[in-house]
């Protein structure tokens, strides 16, 4: 089975800034991915590169054996690649089911049927209480997972959040993981962003750890926290932020 | 001319680059200032070069008051800030046009006799209109002023840094409504200087703010919103432009020029030409 | 929920059938000219506003340069009359077209322009047009163009002994720019466009094209308009470069809907229905021009209602949702 994603060499300079050094990674049907590392480790930008925010400058992203390395976001969503923001940007004078019907319109074009899709992802996300309500008085977790939400209703074949369990209450970060593997189990492809290595571990299938713009380590969550070159970057991180 | 463009928007960019708001009562701040110059000199025989700091100094206040009164309550807005921001200050434009027609009648007047009103000056053989050179001078004064006001004196740097960081600044006990009524008021007292000196060569009525108010925000615009340097450039960029179009097309198109410049650059440069933010 | 919605929508098209037939009746009680034609530029704002308001309020594209529009459509249609004899029916079409046209053309540099940026583009757009109509001499220039006295005829919309014609037109023009938001409001469109003013990064993630929805904003919005404009040279029968395509008609225009509730269906009605009388009536009653009333108690009001009621009038009249915290 060929993988679902694929970045073949991908490369992202800021100016003199590198983000991304020669980044291959792949992502296989049906897993769950977790893209961690220090802060500053490019994690952001390859996953915005990966969503279309901006082209890389070099290499190329290869999605359901298409090669989409410079398609913008809405064509990428178009072929199934939905994602969150790490920062919620929600349409915040839209009720939440507004906000869920603009992503249902990709695959609906009868408004009917993209308000019953939204209606049906609400009820998966567990926010259909809040239907009516408008997202700007949700509380933050609820944000959160409007921002599942609105991605799922696209009907994505992958899914990419970007730290969606960070800053959680350990019993909101409970549901969220719950609500992760509930996604999976719906046969969608998910890649996880998240900097925090406790939360995401128990949860994903495989790891990757980014390190300075290049993939450090690759593998099982067990084996990856134990791997002497991670422990090293988080540390020498944590010294770095402490200094 | 040019340097009076860019001392008229150097206070409207000072406003906006200190708090991300577009007084667009700006050009009601001219018209009030360029009254006040007048009525001192028709009651008072004070000529406009000595009234301008009077005249400053009264737009200072002014200024700082609007902020407190209106301003202060249109930023705390909760949905469509920026919609409310833009129609406080036009409602106030408005509001102040009404009041000047009321009070002032829309009749033309003008300073009819003053010390540099009608005068010319010939150097090397060119003849330039005296008040327009003063208002040059008064205008790079003004600049050079407000530059060692801001890099140099605490409460210049104050302005700065809550320009930068309102959280942070609030953090160390400066009061941000303080800040900003002073920068209301200093925006406002640049654009009296600008007005009292601009009585003496333009006819003063009640609309005159309206067509000096939109050359202001497209100079603005064209220095990149909320530098000053950039405001004070743009006006001369600005009055060369306004020159050479005149060369060019007739009269009426003059403004044209202006605007064309003004579109060019945005499209090329989408934040203007010193634009940082 | 599905149900409650589909009730909101048919609440709304039967209030609007009412309040357009009690509307349709009041001239046959209201005889006094002056009411008449208050209730005319009351009708005409409202639909304009209304239009403006698909650009502005539903896009969040805050354009203060909707009178080129409001000018474009007048014009063509009236050298199209002047010069080539050409029905203003088919006139107002073209001054449409030509708008819609030309909304889309200013649409490729305008868009990639944000906040201040765009707003003072359509300003300075509009006052370009304005000086251009100044200096066109084959357009009329600074005189502008009065339009030939014929007659009364629906053929060439023209009308002299009575207003009610014009009237009817006004309150047409009212419901259909009602009608095309009441109708966009929930479609693909409709939500394209709040989502893109919301957030267009976000809009952009779930394959909303950010660049078309503005483009056809501004079609539409410049197309009601420009017929809108057309509507006014025939009613007023002259037109100038100031009289068509001044700043304050781009004002007026996004006045009654900020009044209202900007980006709501009934904002610009609301807005419209006490703007616009208040201001006829101030200038009314103090009389001639420029004692500067009308502007005073005009601009008070903006100011007050910008900062008491944020959401517009409306919000006073809808119940927010705000529980709180569910959980």
């Amino acid at each position: 089975m060929t993988a679902l994603l694929e970045t073949r060499g991908v490369w992202q300079r800021f100016g003199g800034l590198v983000a991304n050094s020669d980044v291959s990674i792949s992502v296989g049907r049906g897993e769950i991915v977790g893209l961690i590392g220090p802060n500053g480790a490019g994690k952001s930008t390859l996953f915005n590169l990966i969503a279309g925010v901006l082209p890389p400058t070099q290499g190329s992203i290869i999605f359901d054996g298409e090669d989409v390395t410079n398609l913008p976001a809405a064509a990428r969503c178009q072929r199934g690649v939905g994602r969150t923001f790490q920062v919620v940007k929600s349409f915040e004078t839209m009720t939440v089911i507004d906000n869920v019907i603009v992503g249902a319109l990709v695959r609906n074009t009868v408004m009917r049927e993209a308000r019953r899709k939204a209606h049906e992802v609400l009820e998966f996300t567990g926010l259909a209480a809040r239907a009516d309500v408008l997202a700007s008085d949700l509380v933050p977790a609820e944000k959160r997972r409007l921002e599942v939400a609105r991605a799922l209703a696209t009907e994505p074949k992958l899914l990419l959040l970007d730290e969606v369990l960070t800053g959680l209450t350990p019993t909101e970060a409970q549901t969220g993981v719950a609500l992760v593997r509930k996604v999976r189990d719906a046969g969608i492809t998910v890649l996880m962003v998240e900097h925090v290595m406790e939360i995401v571990m128990p949860l994903v299938d495989r790891a990757i750890v980014l390190d300075l713009g290049k993939v450090l380590v690759e593998g099982k969550p067990a084996d990856v926290v134990r791997d002497p070159k991670v422990i090293k970057a988080y540390l020498g991180d944590r010294h770095a932020v402490g200094a | 001319m040019g340097l009076l463009y860019g001392l008229i928007a150097v206070g409207l960019a000072l406003i906006f680059g200190l708090m991300d708001v577009t007084n667009f009562a700006h050009g009601e701040f001219l018209m009030i200032a360029m009254y006040l110059s007048f009525f001192l000199f028709a009651f008072f025989a004070i000529d406009p070069l000595l009234s301008a700091p009077l005249v400053a100094a009264a737009l200072f206040v002014f200024g700082a008051v609007i902020y407190l009164l209106l301003v202060r309550f249109a930023m705390r807005a909760k949905a469509n800030a920026g919609m409310v921001q833009i129609f406080t200050t036009f409602g106030l434009a408005i509001v102040m046009r009404g009041l000047a027609q009321y009070f002032f009648t829309p009749d033309y007047r003008s300073i009819p006799q003053s010390w540099l009103g009608g005068k010319t000056i010939s150097i090397a053989g060119i003849f330039l209109p005296e008040p327009q050179l003063v208002g040059a001078l008064v205008s790079i004064l003004a600049f050079v002023g407000l530059y060692f006001f801001i890099h140099r004196t605490d409460f210049g740097r104050a302005i700065e840094a809550t320009r930068e960081d309102p959280g942070a600044v609030a953090l160390v006990g400066i009061d941000k409504n303080r800040v900003f009524a002073f920068g209301w008021g200093l925006g406002a007292a640049l654009v009296g200087l600008a007005g009292a000196i601009m009585a003496v060569f333009f006819y003063i009525y009640p609309d005159v703010g309206a067509s000096f108010a939109l050359i202001a925000y497209v100079t603005v615009a064209l220095g990149g919103f909320g530098s000053v340097f950039g405001a004070f450039a743009g006006g001369i960029i600005v009055g060369l432009v306004e020159a050479v179009t005149a060369l060019v097309l007739p009269p009426s198109l003059k403004s044209v020029g202006i605007y064309a410049v003004y579109l060019l650059v945005v499209f090329i440069r989408p934040r203007g030409l010193f634009g940082s933010i | 929920m599905d149900k409650d919605f589909a009730a909101r929508r048919r609440r709304d098209l039967i209030i609007a059938a009412v309040l357009a037939a009690i509307a349709a009746l009041t001239p046959l009680f209201v005889k006094d000219v002056v009411v008449q034609n208050i209730m005319i530029l009351t009708l005409m704002y409202a639909g304009l506003s209304q239009s403006w308001n698909i650009l502005s309020g539903y896009c969040g594209q805050i354009s203060l340069g909707h009178a080129l529009y409001f000018g474009l459509g007048a014009y063509t249609t009236e050298l199209l009359f002047t010069k080539f004899g050409v029905l203003p029916w088919f006139g107002m079409l073209a001054g449409g077209a030509v708008s819609a046209l030309i909304a889309m053309g200013l649409g490729y540099p305008f868009f990639r322009l944000r906040g201040h940026y765009f707003v003072i583009a359509t300003i300075v757009i509009a006052e370009i047009g304005l000086l251009l109509f100044h200096n066109w001499e084959w357009a009329g220039a600074a005189m502008g163009i009065t339009i030939p006295i014929r007659g009364d005829s629906w053929l060439k919309f023209q009308f002299l002994r009575t207003k009610l014609p014009y009237f009817y037109f006004a309150l047409a023009l009212c419901c259909l720019a009602w009608f095309v938001t009441w109708w966009l409001e929930n479609s693909k469109w409709g939500f394209w466009w709040r989502a893109v003013k919301d957030n267009p990064e976000a809009a952009e993630s779930l394959g909303v094209d950010v660049f078309n929805s503005k483009m056809g904003a501004a079609a539409v919005s410049a197309f009601l308009v420009a017929v809108g404009g057309s509507f006014y040279a025939q009613f007023v029968s002259y037109i100038d470069p100031e009289s068509v395509m001044g700043f304050q008609f781009s004002l007026l225009m996004a006045l009654p809907a900020v009044l209202g509730g900007i980006g709501t269906l009934w904002g610009p009605v609301l807005g419209a229905a006490i703007l616009i009388p208040l201001t006829e009536l101030t200038r009314f009653k103090f009389g001639g021009s420029g004692r500067g009333v009308d502007l005073i108690v005009y601009g008070t009001l903006i100011v007050l209602i910008s900062l008491a009621l944020p959401r517009g009038l409306l919000s006073l009249f809808s119940r927010p949702k705000k529980t709180g915290a569910a959980r």
